[in-house]
């Protein structure tokens, strides 16, 4: 194999980016989000990711590979990446039902696309650093770059405003030095040895400009695809449970049967009706209890109050098994 | 053939173009699509980070340019709404008389009109020429012309690292106001009675209140013209639906706009809330507010349409159609830039670039409907802009159909003279000049 991705030799940095819409539609009443593939383009975390992977590669005299997990709408930006002299990859996830729920979305399994992600750049050999944006624009839980440091092993600095490597290593080692907000206006210093996977803020650095030259070479050229199929992925441990996520749907109480007021006189019958003068419980102290008994006492209060209907085997769920209501 | 990679395509440091096409709006998009089909090698520069970004209009194209050069467009074109109801408007402040017409023919293929967002209906074009071959360089600037000694156009300058692109020919389709032209020196210096400034406002609708409020249904669509909205100031106003949005907008003459010192956003305003038009609005929110020039001279106002080594298509030779009752742009955009491409080919086979080896570009338009229309209704746009039609006229009609249809008893009812007589009146105008207008019309349309 002499394709120079795969033989070159030095330090691999690996850009994870998660290229999405920026500019997303969300309906207010039931949480969907339409997304259109015009708005894909970088959070200002993830431009931020692959500017310091590029000068900390250029540092290193090393290379840059910018990855990202999506389907071939996103291949545009990836192209616009390609031009700045970056091997791209793009993965193709595993999920491709643009319609699932919100709430499917928000728990998607992260370990799980950190094992895919891993498994993606074995060609590549072995990432010296993985660099993120801190949060995605997109409901990311922002977890994956600690999902992807445990897979590789690596050590993990996480919301960072600064990430240079560390020029007092000496012979032939490498370190990075990272720097991280605290309250007050103060920063705390991080030595950060390597493999590492590091996730930034979009803040401080500002993505820079493809020549003519790579914009023109990368607006002819076919995004690689890496799909992975899952006998290739690399088992380090068990996968945890992930959490199981039924269909969700507008928010509509179940109507609560009030006895009709006794009095005829309306001003009266209004104040019964909505209770306005009625005093009210009290809040409720619960505990200190465990998650599970905090879980069924949840559950109760909403049957009670009319937001679950017990009645309904898929809404009664009780703790530990995720209604995703 | 083995798929390109990232590492092999070839650099531009060596590569000398058949065509760099400036822009890729309807206009580009078309020429580039021509050349590739052609083979010759060809690249789009698109200052917006993708086709369309940047791109304004009122809403509806009219999609009979294309099935030449795009069979069956229709079954993957990105439609909102086909338009099935064409309504021309007449209003003063309180009184409107429309024209209303609705064929279901135009509901069904080919169909005539269809309203489509521009960053959706651009993209789409530019992928039909990337698709054939041709290199699409967004969110990079043309910023100036490459000459050789001679003085040919040999080329483009761009703001990515001050490159250079060099071509045979450039095909300038930047749009209305082209700075390539004026530094080609084939656009004299602008003459600003020769521009309106279109303002247009997208608003959220729900699409069954849009079906309902319109009289529509599925991917129906109605179009909506107006004359009399822009309180004197020449011009006229526009009402398209969408799927879940409507576009409302105002085209205004820009010196008159400047001289009646009057915003733009408030001829909007009025326009929503005339009786006759904000039933159509009510309850909508603003999702999306633009303004941009509209080349509105005509035939008389073109420049030359190509130098040595480069010419112009679409909107930058100022090819937008505004007759009355027809602003159309986007159609005439394509249609040249097509023409335009095609003219490139043949100048690159016979290794004539210059204007002389251009020249069967202006040949072939005036053999189609782009020149033919343009030359027929050249006298439109003054009859059109001028104080009466956008002044009296459109009060005038009012008053008169309300004398007609004012029941007036006990009186008997008036003639159509009368009514005529007492309207023309009552807005100065005589009724020499109404039958002196008419004929002119008659020429100029009929
Ligand atoms: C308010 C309004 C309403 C209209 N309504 C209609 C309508 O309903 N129907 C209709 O058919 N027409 C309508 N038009 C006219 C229509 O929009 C134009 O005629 C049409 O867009 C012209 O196409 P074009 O390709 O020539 O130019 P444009 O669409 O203007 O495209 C020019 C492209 O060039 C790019 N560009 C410019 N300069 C540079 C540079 N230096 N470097 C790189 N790229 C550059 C721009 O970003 C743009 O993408 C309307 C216009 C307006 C303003």
């Amino acid at each position: 194999m002499n394709d120079p991705r795969f033989t070159h030799v030095g330090p691999l940095v690996v850009a994870c980016l998660r290229i999405t819409d920026l500019r997303p539609e969300v309906d207010p009443l039931t949480g969907a989000v339409a997304r259109d593939a015009q708005g894909n383009g970088l959070s200002a975390a993830d431009a931020a990711a692959l500017e310091l992977s590029l000068r900390i590669a250029g540092v290193w005299s090393g290379r840059v590979v910018a990855l990202a997990v999506g389907p071939p709408a996103i291949d545009p930006v990836l192209r616009d990446v390609a031009a700045l002299g970056v091997t791209v990859l793009r993965v193709s996830p595993e999920t491709v039902d643009p319609d699932r729920g919100y709430a499917a979305e928000l728990a998607d399994d992260e370990q799980r696309l950190a094992r895919t992600i891993v498994a993606s750049l074995v060609p590549y050999g072995p990432p010296d650093l993985i660099v993120c944006g801190d949060r995605s624009t997109d409901r990311g839980t922002g977890a994956l770059p600690a999902f992807l440091a445990h897979q590789l092993g690596a050590v993990q600095a996480l919301g960072l405003v600064a990430l240079t490597p560390d020029d007092t290593v000496t012979g032939g080692g490498r370190a990075l030095i990272a720097e991280r907000r605290l309250d007050a206006g103060w920063r705390e210093r991080l030595g950060v040895p390597l493999p590492a996977v590091c996730s930034v803020e979009g803040a401080g650095v500002r993505l820079r400009r493809a020549s003519l030259g790579g914009a023109l070479t990368a607006a002819a050229a076919p995004v690689p695809v890496n799909g992975i199929s899952p006998a290739d992925r690399p088992e380090r441990e068990e996968a945890i449970p992930a959490v199981r996520i039924g269909p969700t749907r507008v928010f509509e109480p179940r109507a609560r049967v009030l006895p009709a007021p006794e009095s005829t006189d309306p001003r009266v019958r209004l104040l019964a009706l909505t209770g306005a003068l009625v005093a009210h419980d009290p809040p409720t102290v619960i505990g200190p209890v465990g998650p599970s008994e905090a879980a069924d006492e949840l559950m109760a209060f909403l049957v009670r109050h009319g937001y679950l209907d017990p009645t309904d085997p898929e809404q009664a769920g009780t703790s530990g098994k995720g209604t995703g209501r | 053939m083995a798929e390109p990679t990232m590492a092999d395509a070839p650099g531009p440091e060596s590569a000398e173009f058949d065509a760099v096409v400036v822009g890729a709006g309807p206009a580009g998009s078309a020429a580039a699509l021509a050349l590739a089909r052609a083979g010759r090698s060809v690249v789009m520069v698109e200052r917006g980070p993708f086709p369309g970004s940047k791109n304004v209009y009122g809403g509806v194209v009219y999609g009979r340019v294309l099935d030449a050069i795009i069979p069956n467009w229709w079954e993957d074109v990105p439609v909102e709404r086909w338009v099935v109801r064409r309504s021309t408007m007449m209003m003063t402040e309180s009184q409107s008389l429309s024209i209303d017409y609705r064929t279901g023919a135009w509901g069904t293929a080919p169909y005539n009109g269809m309203t489509t967002v521009r960053s959706r209906f651009d993209t789409w074009l530019a992928a039909k020429a990337t698709e054939a071959g041709a290199r699409l360089l967004t969110s990079t600037v043309a910023t100036g012309l490459l000459r050789d000694g001679d003085g040919r156009v040999v080329g483009v300058r761009t703001d990515r690292d001050h490159a250079e692109l060099r071509s045979r020919v450039v095909v300038a389709c930047d749009g209305v106001n082209s700075f390539l032209a004026k530094e080609a020196g084939l656009l004299p210096q602008s003459e600003a009675s020769h521009y309106t400034l279109g303002v247009k406002e997208v608003l959220s609708l729900p699409r069954e209140v849009i079906d309902e409020r319109f009289g529509v249904q599925g991917h129906e669509g109605v179009d909506i013209e107006i004359l009399g909205c822009t309180r004197g100031i020449p011009g006229g106003g526009f009402l398209y639906t969408n799927t879940d949005t409507v576009s409302v907008g105002v085209v205004a003459s820009l010196p008159h706009l400047a001289e009646a010192r009057i915003r733009p956003e408030e001829l909007i305003a009025d326009l929503k809330e005339h009786p006759s038009i904000a039933p159509y609005l009510r309850g909508s929110s603003l999702r999306e507010y633009a303004a941009h020039l509209i080349p509105e001279g005509g035939y008389d106002t073109m420049p030359p349409l190509a130098t040595d080594g480069m010419m112009l298509a679409g909107d930058s030779a100022a090819m937008t159609l505004a007759a009355g009752m027809w602003l159309e742009g986007v159609n005439f955009a394509i249609a040249s830039g097509y023409a335009a491409g095609q003219a490139v080919d043949r100048a690159v086979a016979s290794g004539d670039c210059t204007a002389s080896g251009l020249a069967s570009y202006r040949a072939d338009l005036e053999r189609q409907f782009v020149l033919v229309d343009h030359k027929r209704l050249r006298k439109a746009p003054a009859l059109v802009l001028s104080d009466r039609v956008q002044q009296r006229y459109p009060g005038l009609l009012c008053d008169l159909a309300e004398g007609m249809f004012t029941v007036v008893n006990p009186a008997p009812k008036p003639g159509g003279l009368r009514v005529t007589r007492n309207a023309a009146a009552k807005h100065g105008v005589k009724l020499r000049e109404l039958a002196a207008d008419t004929l002119r019309g008659l020429r100029i349309f009929g």
